[in-house]
């Protein structure tokens, strides 16, 4: 059914895809990025409110 | 070399189509007008008089044909120097065009188009309301139906079929307006690209880090697959992937196979999301239109979601008595979107820098600054250039306010041209048969989870966060 060479071939990268545990640098990634992205989002709505709320912008 | 990239790639050739269009466009506000004789559509009953040209007496057709002839010689000479094949590129060009262009006329068919408030000046008692931009969506659809029903055709056109080339042309030129508009609210505006910068921060990191996580730990995914994976679902498509996919090496397969699904799933949303935030947002513009932006994959998609968006919402609020300041939502997807692009670069140095020095380890290797740099996309300076040029000028001389609208006007059509040359040749490059291929499953199982399962709702908490009660009214 499948004629398409570049298919064939991604068929064949998916299936030998090696399993690689996460490292403990990659859960830092992710684990930091998660934790600056919650504390960034208090603090930047925090400024937007503050110092950018409509009321001062909507002029 | 340095020269040869400025004349050879598409991001520079969307500059120099952009500036150009723009020089070409400005003399209009001293009242020397050269693109006058550029063809509009309005929105008809009688087809006969839809075409006109902007300004002056030239029948329409007439109008149409020289802005097809215009277009041709400016894109041409952009196909030439990038090297394409232009015995393909013409002809390949004037279809995507003519079926363009005749699909923006269909959308302007006032049963398919009119609002209800023109309903009566129009003599019609029921219409769709879809507005004009209704031919975008007549134009996706025609390209879908193309490009997967009939491949050979669609094979055929794919040379003039430039989706990402397209709209950043029309993004260059939307700088041109927005710098008019912004003069006169500098407030809004100024609100518009803090709280889109921080919306878009917040995008990153949150994002990036979820389907990062998912790809790896529940499907499996090598980190070869799952960085560049993480960045075109979770920032901006294709060109997140190659540059993530380089900052790590990853092999050019794995790039290239997301991107082709980025395209799929960037149509879906494309169709689905602007109705939603029809339905659901009309009393919330722009918390819809950095929706768009922060949601929808891939520049083309995105844009034009929020073109569509802007236009349905509008004639929502219209009916309920509201009139939104045009203009203001497409602004606020096109800022979202540009934050974005500009930060892959950021986004692809720093997983750049954990891959060479925590992960890889290869002795010798440096973070490869300058091939990431290469991709810093060139269209936004194009954009900046022509935004913070007319801002200024409107600002320190506020009398040339009314004549520089009238000089983008030529701006804002030709960038509406392109914007219909996108959706034809997004609706041509997304190729649905990818999904059933062997071994795409798991890519997919991933996205569709990723998009739907959070990326969506994530969006659009973080745009009512920031976006929620500013109004462009």
């Amino acid at each position: 059914m499948q004629t398409d060479p570049e298919d064939r071939y991604l068929a064949r990268e998916m299936s030998v895809i090696p399993y690689e545990p996460l490292l403990p640098i990659e859960k830092k990634l992710i684990v930091w990025s998660l934790i600056l992205g919650l504390v960034l989002l208090g603090v930047l709505w925090w400024v937007t409110q503050v110092f950018f709320s409509p009321e001062v912008m909507a002029r | 070399m340095a020269m040869r990239a400025w004349l050879a790639s598409e991001d520079w050739w969307a500059v120099w189509l952009g500036l150009l269009l723009a020089l070409l466009a400005m003399p209009a506000a001293a009242g020397f007008d050269l693109l006058g004789w550029a063809v509009t559509t309005s929105v008809w009953l009688d087809p006969t008089r839809a075409l006109a040209p902007l300004r002056g007496n030239l029948p329409g057709v007439v109008s149409l044909g020289l802005t097809y002839l215009f277009l041709l010689a400016i894109v041409g000479l952009g196909a030439y120097a990038q090297g394409l094949n232009l015995r393909r590129f013409f002809p390949a060009f004037t279809i995507v065009f003519a079926v363009s262009y005749l699909c923006w006329f269909v959308g302007n068919f006032a049963y398919i188009a009119q609002t209800p408030d023109k309903w009566s000046s129009m003599g019609i008692d029921w219409s769709l309301g879809l507005t004009p931009e209704a031919g975008y969506i007549v134009a996706l659809l025609a390209g879908l139906v193309i490009g997967n029903g009939f491949p050979a055709l669609a094979g055929w056109l794919r040379e003039a079929a430039r989706p990402e080339w397209y709209i950043k042309t029309a993004i260059i030129l939307l700088g041109a307006a927005l710098g008019v508009r912004a003069a006169e609210r500098t407030g809004l505006m100024t609100t518009v690209m803090l709280r889109g910068l921080a919306a878009i921060i917040e995008a990153y990191l949150i994002y990036w880090a979820l389907v990062y996580f998912i790809a790896r730990k529940y499907f499996r995914f090598s980190r070869e697959w799952a960085a560049p994976l993480a960045s075109g679902i979770s920032i901006c498509g294709v060109s997140a992937a190659i540059a993530t996919g380089e900052a790590i090496r990853a092999r050019p397969i794995v790039p290239i196979m997301v991107s082709s699904l980025v395209v799929v799933f960037s149509v879906v949303e494309l169709i689905a999301l602007p109705f939603a935030a029809q339905f659901f947002l009309w009393t919330e513009p722009l918390v819809a239109a950095a929706w768009m932006g922060l949601a929808v994959k891939t520049d083309g998609a995105a844009i034009a979601s929020g073109a569509i968006a802007q236009s349905l919402v509008q004639a929502r609020a219209r009916e309920a008595g509201i009139a939104y300041a045009d203009g203001w939502m497409l602004n606020t997807t096109t800022t979202v979107k540009i934050f974005i692009d500009v930060f892959i670069g950021i986004w692809a140095l720093v997983l750049s820098a954990i891959w060479v020095y925590k992960i890889d380890r290869r002795p010798g290797e440096k973070v490869p600054v300058a091939a990431i740099l290469q991709r810093f996309p060139k269209f936004v300076l194009g954009y900046f250039l022509l935004f913070l040029m007319l801002l200024s000028v409107a600002l320190i001389w506020p009398a040339s306010r009314e004549p520089l609208r009238s000089a983008t006007a030529e701006t804002e059509l030709f960038r509406g041209i392109f914007f219909v040359l996108t959706f034809f040749s997004i609706g041509l490059s997304a190729n649905f048969k990818r999904l059933w291929a062997e071994g795409i499953g798991r890519l997919a199982l991933v996205y569709l989870l990723s998009l739907f399962g959070f990326i969506i709702w994530i969006g659009l908490a973080i745009s009512w966060i920031f976006f929620h009660g500013v109004y462009p009214g």
